[in-house]
Formats: C-alpha cells, structure tokens, sequence
C-alpha cells in the first residue's frame, strides 16, 4: 500500500524541539565533536574500534532524547543501495581487503567473485561507518536549528576569512539547503498525491525495480525542478527586499558563548578520538 | 435543490493521525461524519488547520483509514487493504490546491492524457477524453493541445491541471481550495464550468474552501468542520442563517448576509437569508415594491 508521509523517512535536516543536554549544547561545541568523531571514523577499520565508535554515537542519541526507532526510519529509503553496495563489497572485494586481526581466510570462490572473511569484515565495519556517521549528522541536525547551525559554521570560518574565505556565504549557502530539505519532502507529497489522484501507480513495482519506479519518478522530478525554481526565486526576491547584501558587517541579536559544559564535551571527545586513534592498530580484532 | 440521490460517500466517526508514532505526531481529524448523495454539490468549510483536506484526501484513497471510523466510497469499505484504490481514483477526483503544480508534460495534450493513458485506454479514447476535459474547463483543443505546458499562463496552467483530471471521466469531482490564487473573473468562470460539469454532467461535487461567497454561490449543503470534528451542517442557508455558530469556529459569513442580518436586526425584514448579491437584490426589491 502506497505511504505518502514523506516526513517520516527525512529525519536529517528535521529539528525536534528539545531540551536535553545535547540541545542546550553550544552549535560550535557540536559540529566540533561532530569533525572529531568523522574524522575517527574514517580512520577505524577494525571491529573494537567501531563498536566503541557506535556504542558512543548510539549514547549521544540516547542521551538527545529522541526516539532511537524513529531516527533510525531515516535509513530505510536508503535501504535498497545499501544492500547493493554491501553484495558487491562482499562479492568482489574479497581479495582487495586483507581482514583485520585475523588470518586470511578465503570461504567461497568462482571466477572473479569470492567470499573472504575479509570482505566479510568490510560489510559489517561499512555498515556500522555508516551507521555512525547517520546518527551524528541526524543528531546535529535534529538537535540544532538551521540559523544556529549557520551560526556556528559563520563563526569557526571567520578566522579564515583573511584568507578570503566567504564564511557568511558558505553558511548562508548550508542554511538554505538544509531549511529545503523537508520543504521539498512536503512539496514532493503533494505531487505525488496529485499524481496518484489521476492515475499514476507510486506503489507498484518493487523495492529493486529501479527501472519501473525511476519511470515514476519522472511525473515527481518535473514539477519538483519547477517549484525548485520558482521558490528560489522567491527566495532571492525576498532577501533583496529585506536589503540583503552579503554579510559584512552584519551583526547577530544572539550571541553563543561557549560554557564549561561544551569545553568538557569537546574535551571528552577528544581524549576518545586520540585513544582510539593511538591504538587502534592495537586491538584484536 | 437536487432531490437525494444514492450516498455516493459515507463517513463515520473517522479518526486520523499524521506520522503516528513519531516526534512529529499530529491529530488532524477527531470525529467526522458526514455523507455526500449523488449530483447534489456539497461544500466543506472550516478555519485552516481544520483538517479539511485530510477528509477528503480519505475519499479518494490518498489517506487510508486505520484508527476509528468508516469510510465507505461508491460502496467500498476503504479502508479494506484489498482494495483497488485506483479504480477509487477514477471515478473520485481530487484537484489540490495550486494543481498547476503538478503539470510535467512538455505538450498541453500530452499532460492532460496521462490519466487516460495511465488506465490504458486506447489512443481514440483518449484524444476524445482530452478533447472533452478541454471544453470542460474552457480551453480549444485545437488551438491548445500542442501548446507548451509550462509557456501558459497561471490561469490556463490551472485549467489544464484540472482538464487532467476531469479527463479520467470522475462522477465526484473534489476541489480542495483550488480557486485560490486565481483573479476574480477566472475563479467566477471555474466556477461557472464546474457547477455546470453538475448540472449538465451529474457530476457530484465536494468543494472545500475558505472563501465563504464563493460556497454560498455554488452548494446545495454545507459541513462545517473545526479541530478535525464535523459541528454543523445542513443546507447552505440553514448553515448561513447562523453567523454567530460560524463566527465561533473562525469562520464568518457572505458579504450580503451579512447585510442582510443587519437590515433585520435593524427591522427590515427580509424572508430569506440571501446568498447572494443576485438574491438579496431580489428580496430587497420585493420589499420596496410592497
């Protein structure tokens, strides 16, 4: 049966109204521990590692107080690619990932594709990188409101605007993508309402039959393009009415000040990512 | 007045509940009965947020009933998950709010044959279809179909949108606010062509809107909807006749009823409560005369 309630699968860029720890925490504060953890991410290939890594990410969630099932929803769309991509990754990598902390063991083989229980290792640890970066980007923009976020990448850019760096416009440019992203999941529900309403077939065809459900897609993609267009004209009608000229000069009626507390989070996190970091050739598996 | 015909659409007590189970949680309908009889022209009001278009979004399968309540369409029980929805689809259609929204085709005829294209009827058939939602909404087939889409106007945009779905031949025509946004003089022709698609064509017709002349002028019954609950109906003048009942769900009357509550109250009396401008005239008239 066909679900248009578009909202309940975008929760990146979706603010919650909330006042645990983590929402009160300074943006800046955030998107730091946000770089600090990515950055760890990206280096960890070993299991121990990752599981910390989720472990610490899942408590952050948990620690947000917002519903852990409904977060994780947000994967579902994505569902499909990923199951793609980890088939391939455990078919055809096998001999390009030697595991980590084992012995290379190769279980299946037949002509260019083998199972190893390297490749076997790469799933799982791509699946739970994955799984960490979702959770961070959900929690920072599901905690933070789009001006703050804006807020904060202004302020950490300024020191670089010596470099001629345009911190204003580059946060200026982040705000107004994430504001549409759950404007164009409305409008995109109203399109295909009004498309089913005369006739088109959004709930046929299965999960991996891309080719028909791409055909769908193309009475969605047309008036999406034009209402796109149509408000960002709007939006740069509106901006020029209110005498936006770019943000020299401008001045801010909130000011953050980052407190003991966001010090300590950042400190924590990073003393987390050293130790990890340090030894992470160290763990056994 | 029409005569009652066959219930063509029967709510009961329904219930529903946007992205239930979600932060995001929001009751939008608490209770709603109503029924709609074949040919008459029933219009749905009530303040924004009421919960209006979640109604009638339920009677073409857009939403599915799964909490309490009934909705039965065309005699079937939509909420039975063997439905199919799409034979619902055709025979109840729903134009939205700025339906020019929803145009994707590079040719006028082409978008306007999606429907019938979509139900597989062969190419003959269609062409007659375009050709007859056309003149419905008051375009020239000629000289439009091998018009571009998006080179129209805001007005003919809309025509052609609701030519879209007039194409699929619906008997319930459900017009969710779709005059919004248009000049007087265009929404007065939509108008016009709709509540003749009713008398000429039989066509029932649902027509949710917030614009209170415009129901007074085309509706034979009204249902007032406030905080996602059915709290009044009845014919257009007994709904009307009660300013005070209206004004209390954020809603007020026409213009002229308006006027003519107050010629009342101010010992004038008028027989009826006028609808319209053309109808108080008459009365005013009569009482001038005798």
């Amino acid at each position: 049966m066909e679900n248009f309630e578009f909202l309940r699968n975008v929760t990146i860029g979706q603010y919650f109204q909330g006042d645990s720890i983590i929402h009160r925490l300074d943006p800046r504060a955030k998107i730091t521990i946000l770089l600090i953890l990515v950055v760890v991410n990206s280096f960890i290939l070993s299991f121990t590692g990752n599981v910390l890594l989720l472990s610490l990410c899942i408590a952050l969630v948990l620690m947000s107080g917002i519903s852990f099932t409904f977060m994780l929803s947000g994967i579902k769309p994505a569902l499909p690619l990923i199951v793609i991509f980890a088939l391939m990754q455990l078919f055809f990598y096998g001999d390009a990932y030697p595991p980590y902390g084992m012995e290379s063991v190769t279980y299946w083989r037949w002509g260019m594709m083998s199972i190893t229980n390297g490749s076997i290792q790469l799933v799982i640890v791509t699946l739970m990188r994955f799984l960490e970066i979702f959770f961070l980007v959900s929690l920072l923009t599901s905690t933070t409101t789009t001006t703050n976020i804006a807020y904060a990448i202004e302020s950490m850019l300024e020191p670089f605007q010596r470099l001629r760096v345009p911190a204003q416009e580059i946060s200026l440019i982040g705000t107004i993508a994430l504001r549409f992203v759950p404007i164009f999941a409305e409008q995109m529900e109203i399109i295909m309402k009004a498309q089913a309403s005369r006739g088109a077939d959004f709930g046929e065809g299965g999960v991996f039959q891309f080719v028909k459900r791409t055909r769908q897609m193309v009475t969605l993609i047309v008036p999406l393009f034009v209402d796109a267009f149509r408000r960002a004209e709007d939006l740069i009608l509106a901006m020029d009415a209110r005498c936006y000229t770019g943000g020299r000069g401008r001045t801010k009626i909130v000011r953050f000040r980052m407190r003991r507390i966001d010090y300590l989070f950042i400190a924590l996190t990073a003393v987390f990512g050293i130790l990890i970091m340090v030894f992470r050739n160290n763990f056994p598996v | 007045m029409s005569t009652r015909g066959r219930v063509v659409i029967q709510v009961n007590d329904l219930h529903h509940t946007y992205l239930s189970g979600t932060p995001l949680e929001v009751k939008a309908l608490k209770g709603v009965t109503m029924e709609v009889y074949e040919g008459e022209v029933v219009g749905i009001i009530g303040r924004t947020g009421a919960g209006k278009s979640t109604i009638v979004q339920h009677f073409n399968g857009l939403i599915r009933n799964r909490e309490r309540g009934r909705v039965i369409v065309d005699g079937h029980d939509m909420a039975d998950p063997a439905l199919d929805v799409r034979a619902i689809r055709q025979k109840v259609g729903l134009v939205f709010q700025h339906p020019e929204q929803q145009l994707f085709e590079r040719l006028v005829g082409d978008d306007i044959a999606f429907g019938p294209k979509k139900m597989g009827l062969p190419p003959e058939v269609r062409r007659e279809r375009v050709r007859w939602a056309m003149e419905m909404v008051g375009l020239d087939f000629e000289k439009f179909k091998d018009r571009f889409t998006f080179s129209l106007s805001g007005g003919e945009m809309r025509k052609v949108a609701i030519a879209g779905v007039l194409a699929l031949q619906p008997k319930v025509l459900i017009l969710d606010e779709s005059t919004t946004g248009i000049d007087p003089r265009g929404r007065k022709e939509l108008l016009g062509r709709v509540l003749n698609l009713n008398r000429e064509h039989g066509v029932t017709l649902v027509f949710v809107s917030s614009n209170m002349e415009e129901v007074a002028s085309i509706a034979d019954r009204i249902y007032v909807i406030d905080d996602g609950r059915t709290v009044m109906h009845g014919s257009t003048r007994e709904v009307f006749a009660q300013p005070e009942a209206l004004r209390r769900y954020g809603l007020g009357v026409p213009h002229v009823t308006t006027v003519a509550h107050q010629l009342s109250q101010d010992g004038v009396a008028i027989p009826r409560v006028p609808l319209t401008v053309a109808e108080a005239e008459e009365d005013i008239w009569k009482i001038l005369s005798s």
